[in-house]
């Protein structure tokens, strides 16, 4: 067949090809979750929510692994964000680009991409031993901040990188000083990516194990945290310790603790996808 | 009375030599056109007047830049000081992601101005003598992105007047808009020139011959003619002059 | 308000303004040479300088509106009549300034006989009406009356036509005064011209208005 045919199969067969991709894809996560939801919907009820782990898997309840979880993301978030943004804001704006602007930047956006136990490791050291914090909530929060500490820098550089050079112009021919500029024209106009790439870097801190389980988070902790040095439990955690028993039921617990994990994810990416297609609208350039 | 005067001014980007020994002198009150092929270094000249060029890297420039007599290049002076006396319009309207209000009301904001009622009657007066009044005072809170593209210019205008400059300069304020916005513009920049001194780049030379006083001619960085506009148009002084006017340039 | 349009007011108004003006030298040799009087030729012959002035001031502010707004259409023809108009309102200027000047020399030798015989004031007279005629024809873009104007033209290339008669009559019997005689049928000519250069400024007038070209036409 001549070449223009050729290109016509071509065409036509990859929409068939495409539209396959896509269906398999869909298939396995429905498969997932359609698994997931038959063997632990039954068992989410109020008691699940509100009840401390126990040896009976009846009575067994998330109760304070998603309270550790909240913690955990409440500390991490009030550390790692107005240092990450601000960091962000000065790498873009103020910092100059020169040869080590562009190392800093390289290996920032490396850190991002550095395995979590490592940071772990680094978190047992100096937080848990150094700092003497233990497997406290604060020592979990510290590392998983440094964690995503990156991801919101990156996030944020990208965010302000979006933003017309036009915009800070118009606001610099009127007298605006440099923090006047970045203040009340860069960082609303910026806003919509940082917020986005902030919550994507928390929901990957809701998921995160490896690192707390090096520094010391317990698994079994059968009391709620109410004070930065408690000892705690997050919900993926509390998650491989059911699923490491053998009883039936705990496996039960733990697709049911799954499917709230997954819910929780779930949320905070629509929020950030609500988020950005909000602040999309808004800003046409 | 000269309000801008260039003194033996360079400037260069990097190793670029981009405004070689340019000299000349602008009166109070009067529309200075400055055409030349694009390249010519007419908008690094503009960009000069409120050093917006500091922003880029590799920048540097030598001679005396005055301004109502001082030298802006000097140490002392601060930046934003000067640039609420030279306001700028640049090409492409770049009104902020605000409403319309407070598009104008930001230059009076960030200067300290805290009464609210004073911030009414200035965005009140600047979008009046913009002529953009009449056409929003009805929806002064919608998002300055609802506005067409001449309105949104205007915009831009209106907030410039608001910060009371002495100086505007335009950076071919119309060359993205559609001709009759394009003619309102040029009509408005005949009545500021009574209470303002305009500096206007243009590539549209009929545009420079309709609404300026005076015409400068750039090329490759030098400042080739500077004169009264209906003496460059009608009998150039110099060939170089003539064969860009004509549009004989290469 | 365009500045176009300021800038082509002004040239309208600094047309009517040279018009008035050489109406008014000729109504002023007209007078001179009725009572003879020599002041008055001579602050004509002075006057002249003030159309010349206007035809050159006229002409530098077509060139900068022609090279500063590029006018079109009605516009355009507006400015290139003007130039042409300026033009012959000059001539017109000159030709009364030889009048004046033959009345400055020799107005006390001529006599009223000699010039009622050739019927100068008569002309004079319809030159100036045709002015007037042609100066409100220019104010109110009347082509009409432009061209009615044409009509008067004819009265004057009649009274011409009898002009060399009249000299040889004038001469045969005069034989003393041949030069003066022949000065006055100089200026018949010349009056005769002045209605040729008010026609075309009527030509000049519909090519503006209307687009249409009527000179070197018949009739």
């Amino acid at each position: 067949m001549n070449s223009l045919t050729l290109n016509r199969v071509i065409d036509t067969a990859f929409k068939y090809v495409g539209f396959l991709c896509t269906l398999s894809a869909l298939g396995i996560l429905a498969i997932f979750i359609i698994n997931i939801a038959s063997e632990g919907l039954s068992r989410i009820d109020w008691q699940f929510i509100t009840s401390l782990p126990s040896r009976k898997a009846e009575k067994a309840g998330i109760l304070t692994a998603w309270t550790g979880t909240a913690w955990i993301l409440g500390l991490t978030a009030t550390i790692s964000i107005p240092l990450g943004i601000s960091a962000g804001i000065y790498l873009e704006e103020y910092g100059k680009k020169n040869r080590l602007a562009s190392i800093i930047g390289v290996n920032i956006a490396n850190l991002a991409g550095v395995p979590s136990i490592i940071y772990g490791l680094l978190g047992l050291e100096i937080f848990g031993r150094l700092f003497n914090l233990g497997g406290s909530l604060l020592a979990g929060s510290f590392t998983l901040a440094l964690l995503i500490l990156p991801i919101i820098i990156v996030a944020t550089r990208e965010a302000l990188k979006a933003v017309p050079k036009t915009l800070r112009e118009a606001s610099f021919g009127l007298g605006a000083t440099k923090w006047q500029t970045t203040w009340h024209q860069v960082l609303p106009a910026g806003a919509g990516g940082i917020l986005t790439g902030i919550i994507l870097a928390l929901s990957r801190v809701v998921g995160e194990t490896a690192p707390l389980i090096v520094i010391g988070a317990l698994a079994y902790v059968p009391f709620v945290p109410s004070s930065p040095m408690d000892e705690f439990t997050v919900m993926p955690m509390q998650i491989f310790n059911w699923i490491s028993r053998p009883q039936h039921e705990f496996l039960v617990n733990g697709a049911a603790a799954i499917i709230i994990l997954l819910l929780i994810t779930f949320i905070m990416n629509g929020i950030a996808i609500y988020l950005r297609n909000k602040w999309q609208k808004k800003i046409n350039w | 009375m000269k309000i801008i005067e260039a003194i033996d001014v360079n400037a260069y980007y990097g190793d670029n030599h981009a405004l070689t020994n340019i000299n000349i002198e602008i009166k109070e009150n009067t529309v200075t056109a400055l055409i030349g092929p694009s390249g010519c270094g007419k908008s690094t000249f503009l960009r000069m007047l409120n050093r917006m060029n500091d922003y880029i890297e590799g920048f540097r420039n030598e001679g005396t830049l005055l301004i109502e007599g001082k030298d802006i290049y000097k140490k002392k002076v601060k930046l934003e000081d000067l640039r609420q006396h030279v306001g700028m319009v640049f090409q492409k309207p770049n009104p902020f992601p605000k409403s319309i209000y407070e598009n104008v009301a930001y230059g009076l904001r960030i200067r300290g101005v805290k009464n609210e009622k004073e911030v009414e009657e200035r965005v009140e007066k600047s979008l009046k003598k913009a002529v953009l009044w009449g056409e929003v005072k009805d929806s002064l809170d919608k998002s300055a992105y609802s506005l067409s593209g001449g309105q949104q210019q205007r915009l831009c205008i209106a907030r410039t007047l608001a910060v009371k400059p002495s100086i505007i300069l335009m950076d071919e304020p119309a060359s993205a808009l559609d001709p009759l916005s394009t003619a309102k513009i040029e009509e408005l920049i005949a009545e500021l020139r009574e209470q303002y001194t305009i500096v206007i780049v243009t590539h549209n030379m009929h545009q420079a011959s309709r609404v300026s006083d005076r015409t400068a001619f750039f090329y490759l960085g030098n400042l080739i003619e500077y004169g009264k506009t209906s003496d460059i148009f009608t009998n150039p002084k110099i060939k170089q002059t003539e064969n860009y006017i004509s549009g004989r340039f290469g | 308000m365009v500045t176009l349009d300021i800038e082509l007011g002004s040239l309208k108004e600094n047309l009517l303004e040279m018009l008035d003006l050489v109406k008014s030298q000729l109504a002023k040799s007209k007078k001179a040479l009725e009572q003879v009087d020599i002041p008055l030729a001579q602050e004509v012959v002075e006057r002249e300088k003030r159309v010349n002035a206007l035809e050159l001031l006229i002409d530098k502010d077509c060139e900068n509106i022609l090279a500063l707004h590029n006018p079109v259409a009605t516009d355009l023809r507006f400015v290139l009549s003007t130039i042409k108009i300026a033009g012959d309102l000059e001539s017109i200027g000159d030709i009364t300034k030889a009048l004046a000047r033959f009345i400055e020399k020799s107005g006390k030798k001529a006599s009223r006989t000699f010039v009622d015989k050739f019927q100068i004031h008569s002309m004079i007279e319809i030159c100036i009406s045709m002015l007037t005629d042609m100066g409100e024809a220019i104010q109110k873009e009347d082509t009409h009356l432009a061209q009615k104007i044409a009509k008067k033209d004819s009265a004057l290339n009649e009274i011409n036509k009898n002009a060399p008669g009249v000299t040889s009559e004038l001469i045969k019997a005069n034989t003393d005064k041949i030069e003066l005689i022949l000065k006055l049928f100089t200026i018949t000519r010349k009056l005769e011209r002045v209605g040729d250069f008010i026609k075309n400024i009527g030509a000049e007038v519909v090519f503006h208005i209307e687009a249409k070209v009527l000179k070197h036409k018949k009739g």
